[in-house]
């Protein structure tokens, strides 16, 4: 009897500690991204991004003790994507939908948001549409979308670039490619530039011979060649035209995802210098201690630096853990979407005295760009050069925009 | 067109076709005496340009990387023929276990090398012999690119010499026709199989370590150059290496004259040129109507 009470007596005491514990709830986050193939450093950096912000956001804690915690699934497709989405809200009872890389992704797993009443955080997919004409209440996003990056881009050509009239374009055959030359275009007549259009170049995603593209652009001879590629399409490009001698015979212009890390990386010395670039986040700028902090775990975590898409990542789960605190639970996503509009969250990307900011009307985050030139730097290897020379550009100025968003809308329907 | 715009097109279109040619002279030599539609063709073009990387991280050498890579190819592709594809040839729906097995394996090598070399862009760089540009006229040529192309009609040479020369070329081509009356005249055929195997899939892995200065060395890769390498075996004739260069050509060509006049069409132009020559020549430009394959 003796035996049995002491027994009893152990397992009570290894079981009300645990039940304590099991009481506080776990807050799922059902994460898509893309895993594998030429998307799969982005999926894999914001993975690690968001462990990081996870070991933040519960060391800090959340009302009642309750802990985040993020699922990740490859999305594969549109198709595949929803039906996980589905399950990550039927069956595993996931509070937000989170993630996702590819803007024709995005665009899918948004209906399930919006059919679900659940809110969905996009934080890499850059396609406009999901935070103007594709709107809908219940989605977010926490990276620039590619008007933002284009408008910027505007700006720059018309104060930046002297004595250019004739321009030229390369981008990828489908949405994304498609739209940042609309918006660019959009944003010059704005802007009331005047330009002639030399050329417009269509190559499939992920092409991997450029060669007789360039030689048509150096017969097109434009001042500047805009190119709307991202990752590996960027590298390929550079890598063939360099031997070209097409970077000494036009400027180069490459805003919204030519300056990525992982593409500087791998072309390392041979980028070349003098190309005007950006990306939705720099390893280099601003030289905050925030951003150097928040690089410097990522490094630690990972041994190599964070491409883009990690920062949206880590930046979408402070977001999610911010409204939780707001609201005081994840269960209703109604008061979240509420606690989300206009909330200010401090991004690695925020340059002294500005924090970026949720735009109440439209969900998307607005935050400055930054502008600038590849140039000889080799602190973050295996890159040998980043950019450099950076202007900014005003976050208001370049979002919202209700004029575009109708001109998109009369373009490309709701 | 000027003279200085035909030719800046006309080389930039050999140079694209000749890497084609690289990589789809493996998939119909496959094809033909093997009798396997190799989807998984591109994963070789991947594997070598990793193994190359790994081999050039100790050495520092593009020419070492060059034969480690071709050779570290065709060696996995003859294990995965050992091991695996011997066991489904003769089978009934052979076609149908083809298809799934490579697709598999496009499946299984990809992830191999995420796994093994990460996701992370790798990047192999030009030996410093082939950096550069010259002039012709006043078209600019970079030096890589006719290195390319060289390299392309030396695997034309030396494949016409062995396929037509060599008692070893003449039992290849005879077990395309006739493996059965090959193997009752004492030829040990499945070595055949096996050898034709490494030697395609090592120059799948010959063509990776080629284009990878002038692309991404990156997982996926493979994927994406075996669509249009298919197209190049379907224009000139499945199992026709010649009709291989020819399809290259061809299709290199178009696409490059294609982009000068019609860039809004470029990246239908392949798919315009295959539909055509199905519509005129179902069976491929250079493939004989009758094929007596066993």
């Amino acid at each position: 009897m003796k035996r049995k009470l002491i027994s009893l007596f152990i397992i009570a005491a290894i079981l009300i500690p645990l039940g304590v514990v099991q009481g506080a709830e776990t807050i799922k986050i059902g994460a898509l991204y893309t895993m594998t193939g030429r998307g799969g450093q982005y999926g894999k950096d914001s993975e690690v991004a968001i462990k990081i912000a996870l070991d933040e956001v519960n060391a800090k804690g959340l009302p009642g003790g309750a802990k985040l915690d993020v699922i990740i699934t490859d999305d594969k497709n549109p198709q595949y994507a929803v039906s996980v989405a589905k399950r990550y809200i039927t069956d595993e009872k996931c509070k937000f939908l989170f993630g996702i890389i590819s803007t024709a992704i995005g665009l899918a797993v948004t209906e399930v948001s919006k059919e679900y009443k659940i809110v969905f955080v996009g934080t890499d997919h850059a396609g406009t549409d999901l935070t103007a004409n594709k709107f809908q209440k219940y989605y977010f996003r926490s990276a620039n979308n590619t008007f933002q990056s284009m408008m910027a881009g505007a700006y720059y050509l018309k104060d930046d670039v002297k004595g250019w009239k004739k321009i030229a374009y390369i981008g990828p055959d489908y949405a994304y490619g498609r739209d940042q030359w609309m918006e660019l275009k959009w944003g010059l007549d704005k802007l009331g530039v005047k330009y002639e259009v030399v050329g417009e170049y269509w190559p499939k995603l992920y092409e991997p011979d450029y060669t007789s593209y360039i030689t048509a652009i150096m017969k097109a001879a434009p001042d500047i060649l805009v190119n709307g590629m991202w990752g590996g399409d960027t590298v390929a490009f550079i890598k063939q035209a360099k031997p070209y001698g097409l970077f000494s015979k036009m400027k180069y212009f490459h805003v919204d995802a030519g300056g990525n890390y992982e593409a500087l990386a791998a072309l390392g010395a041979d980028m070349p210098a003098g190309l005007i670039m950006s990306a939705r986040h720099h390893n280099n700028w601003p030289e905050t201690a925030a951003n150097k902090t928040y690089v410097q775990k990522f490094y630690k975590a990972a041994g190599r630096y964070p491409s883009y898409a990690a920062e949206g990542a880590y930046v979408g789960v402070h977001m999610i853990a911010e409204a939780i605190r707001k609201v005081g639970n994840a269960n209703d996503s109604d008061a979240l979407v509420k606690a989300m509009e206009g909330m200010k969250i401090q991004c690695p990307e925020d340059p002294q005295g500005f924090t970026s900011y949720i735009d109440p009307k439209t969900h998307q985050i607005v935050q400055i760009q930054a502008i600038g030139t590849t140039v000889k730097n080799d602190k973050f290897p295996p890159a040998k050069y980043m950019l450099g020379n950076f202007k900014t550009y005003p976050a208001e100025k370049l979002w919202p925009n209700f004029e575009y968003i109708e001109y998109m809308t009369k373009i490309k329907g709701k | 067109m000027d003279i200085n715009t035909f030719l800046a097109q006309f080389i930039s279109g050999l140079s694209t076709a000749m890497l084609l040619f690289l990589i789809s002279s493996g998939l119909t030599l496959i094809f033909g005496v093997v009798n396997v539609l190799n989807f998984a063709h591109g994963s070789f073009y991947l594997l070598g340009t990793y193994f190359a990387y790994q081999i050039m991280q100790l050495f520092d050498n593009f020419w070492i990387g060059l034969l480690a890579g071709a050779v570290g190819a065709g060696i996995v592709g003859m294990i995965i023929e050992v091991l695996f594809l011997r066991r489904i040839y003769g089978r009934a729906q052979e076609g149908a276990f083809q298809l799934l097995m490579t697709f598999a394996f496009i499946l299984i090598l990809d992830d191999m090398v995420k796994f093994i070399w990460g996701t992370e862009y790798k990047t192999i760089s030009k030996p410093a012999s082939l950096v550069g540009s010259f002039n012709l006229g006043t078209v600019m040529v970079p030096v890589y690119n006719v290195f390319i192309i060289v390299v392309g009609f030396l695997v034309v040479i030396f494949a016409w010499y062995f396929l037509t020369k060599t008692d070893t070329g003449k039992t290849v081509r005879a077990s395309s026709l006739d493996r059965i009356m090959l193997g009752l005249l004492g030829t040990n055929v499945p070595m055949i199989m096996t050898v034709v195997f490494g030697v395609a899939t090592a120059m799948g892995g010959l063509a990776g370590v080629l284009a990878a200065p002038l692309r991404t060395v990156t997982p996926g890769a493979g994927v994406e150059v075996i669509i249009d390498s298919m197209i190049v075996v379907v224009i000139g004739g499945f199992g026709n290496f010649w009709g291989a260069l020819l399809g290259a050509i061809i299709i290199g060509e178009v696409l490059s004259f294609g982009i000068l006049w019609v860039p809004e069409l470029a990246t239908v132009l392949t798919f315009i040129v295959m539909i055509v020559v199905l519509i005129v020549k179902p069976e491929g430009l250079l493939a004989k109507k009758a094929v007596g394959r066993k």
